[in-house]
């Protein structure tokens, strides 16, 4: 294995001709530039700030204090449970992404007249900013006027208007549901696409073996969706967790720390209490987070595949 | 053949009924509160559909720079729009402005440099390919968050804070990784045959890229540059850290300064947040094609 996998290096190392090598570096650097610049360097540079104590109420005294921000970090309350709304977060948005997403490719399957109407109007929740969807969102939870209260009234859900964002139990649901709608429409186009690579012949066959709707749904199509699935769960479980703009539009963390999430807190952290030190600390963690989730969900739905 | 048979028809339409009432019905309610005045806008149950139609809150905004606000004329202001009149309002139009000079200068950036990388890395063989396309795949998963601290303060020593240059900078980190993906399968899937040809003609690497594989590439080009653009254009994070006068804060940050304002009138606010959506929701219907291929490029890739 090895020695093949030499073999070929050598190889490569002699037919590739000096000039490709040159423009290919040439064509390359200023790509490698931009990223060490605006990503590498930042990177490393916050992990060398997160040693120190940095504060810029008082930016002249910034002692080196090894791994103290973080075991500060470890040692908060407020830490562990922002992680624990992080990850009620993650995991309400994500599982309804995908149900609401399946739903929608399949639809968007059939030949049916409007399908690419619809499919046009879908990217309409996934072009808009996210502070237009979060002001949309606070309008219609509105405990005064909004139209969440207005339907159910009408509706005859409630007799009397609610508070629901600023309800402590309603709040995380409520922004992970503006999340979802803003989210749902990439993980249905993703999902549409794995549809459509899976042969008509396999349904088909199974229609001889006389498999009707339902079966052919539970044995053909799901199965064959596992690697949309994936991609979806890993994409949505990295922008769920790192996640900030609804947080700071409608509740800024509140009622009373209910959507204190982790991205919230590096914000606090940061530009709040000014500690920049504890702020990259928080950040490096989430970073590794984001990353070591990402990679165990490829390992284990990779190994099912 | 499929036969369209009644039911299939009936829960079809019932579906497709659902999907636009899900996807739309949060848009209408808000192009709608729009267009209705202060007193319209607080009736119990809403209006779903303006009674009374109005341009006031659109007005408001366009002639925001000729108004002097204080506390008096807040108060005294007409009853359209309640009176609350944010005295952040006439930013608005100046900061749609930024927001557009940032995201036409990344788009050009993020061109200038996307495209002769991805082209290397699709069809040139050379040593350290392999290498580059990992180191892509790293800087793709960094979240933004991460490189706030570090960016602030690097950025802060540049001198560049409240600059539009700081946003260009650090916006082109969050879009040239993506941009590179959607390129390279775009160019993968072009044959070599017309790489080898080109070269066999005489042309060098640069005009093969030009002459031969830009033509070729405008659609993925094209969703490129929309990428690049709605994500300049949307970006609400990096732009608040950096930013801190109206002469450098772009939409997101003008229209977020309104929803925290609790004496703002929503029908103001929901005029304002029409005014941003209004962009990004034509470039989407206009290049929808473009825009689920490239996804779709870039997602699998990446």
């Amino acid at each position: 294995m090895n020695g093949r996998h030499l073999t070929a290096r050598r190889a490569l190392l002699t037919s590739v001709s000096t000039y490709d090598q040159k423009t290919a570096l040439l064509f390359l650097f200023p790509m490698l530039a931009v990223l060490a610049v605006v990503a590498v360097f930042p990177v490393l540079y916050s992990l060398w700030i997160s040693l120190f104590d940095l504060k810029l109420s008082r930016p002249h005294r910034t002692p080196f204090v090894w791994f103290d921000n973080y075991a500060h970090v470890f040692q908060d309350q407020m830490f562990w449970d922002s992680v624990a709304r992080t990850a009620s977060f993650t995991l309400m948005s994500v599982t309804a992404i995908m149900l609401i997403a399946l739903l929608m490719a399949l639809l968007l399957n059939e030949e049916f007249r409007g399908r690419r109407f619809l499919s046009a109007m879908l990217l309409i929740p996934w072009a808009i900013p996210y502070v237009a969807n979060g002001l949309m969102w606070k309008w219609i939870y509105d405990s005064g006027y909004g139209a969440l209260n207005g339907l159910l009234y009408q509706l005859d859900f409630i007799d009397k208007y609610m508070v629901w964002l600023g309800d402590s139990a309603k709040t995380l649901p409520l922004i992970a549901n503006a999340f979802i709608w803003k989210e749902v429409p990439l993980a249905t186009i993703l999902l549409l696409v794995t549809m459509k690579s899976i042969p008509a012949d396999l349904y088909g066959a199974a229609k001889v073996d006389g498999a009707d709707l339902w079966q052919r749904f539970i044995h053909i199509t799901l199965p064959s969706l596992k690697p949309g699935f994936a991609l979806v769960m890993i994409y949505e479980t990295m922008m769920a967790v790192r996640h900030f703009d609804l947080f700071f539009i409608l509740t800024e963390g509140g009622p009373a720390g209910a959507s204190h999430v982790l991205a919230w807190d590096v914000y606090v952290e940061t530009f709040r209490k000014l500690s920049f030190g504890t702020g990259a600390a928080l950040a490096y963690i989430m970073a590794l987070v984001t990353f070591v989730l990402a990679y165990s969900i490829i390992r284990t739905i990779g190994k099912k595949l | 053949m499929r036969i369209d048979s009644l039911g299939r028809r009936t829960l079809l339409f019932v579906a497709s009924i659902t999907f636009l009432a899900y996807v739309l019905a949060p848009i209408a309610w808000l192009v709608s509160s729009s267009f209705q005045s202060e007193s319209e806008i607080t009736s119990k149950p809403p209006h779903w559909l303006p009674h009374q139609p109005t341009l006031e809150n659109f007005t408001t905004i366009f002639t925001a720079k000729d108004q002097v606000v204080t506390y008096e004329t807040r108060k005294e202001g007409d009853p359209a729009t309640g009176g609350f009149i944010p005295s952040t309002a006439k930013y608005l139009l100046p900061s749609m402005w930024n927001s557009f000079v940032v995201a036409l200068a990344v788009v050009v950036l993020n061109l200038a440099v996307s495209i002769p990388a991805a082209y290397a890395m699709a069809k040139i063989r050379f040593i350290g390919r392999s290498t580059s396309i990992y180191f892509m795949l790293v800087t793709r998963v960094i979240p933004d968050i991460a490189l706030v601290v570090p960016f602030f303060l690097f950025i802060q020593k540049l001198g560049l804070l409240d600059n539009l240059l700081s946003l260009i900078i650090t916006y082109l980190a969050i879009t040239v990784p993506f941009s590179v993906f959607v390129l390279v399968s775009y160019f993968e899937s072009l044959p070599d045959e017309l790489d080898k040809a080109a070269r066999v003609d005489g042309c060098s690497r640069l005009q093969t890229l030009i002459r031969v594989f830009l033509p070729l590439a405008m659609p993925s080009l094209v969703a490129v540059v929309l990428f690049t653009f709605l994500t300049s254009w949307n970006e609400f994070l990096l732009a608040l850290m950096f930013t801190q006068t109206p002469a450098s804060q772009t939409m997101p940050i003008i229209v977020a300064s309104f929803t925290s304002d609790f004496t703002i009138s929503f029908s103001f606010i929901n005029a304002a947040g029409v005014l941003a959506i209004i962009p990004p929701v034509i470039l989407a219907i206009i290049f929808e094609r473009h825009i689920v291929s490239g996804l779709t490029a870039g997602a699998v890739k990446g």
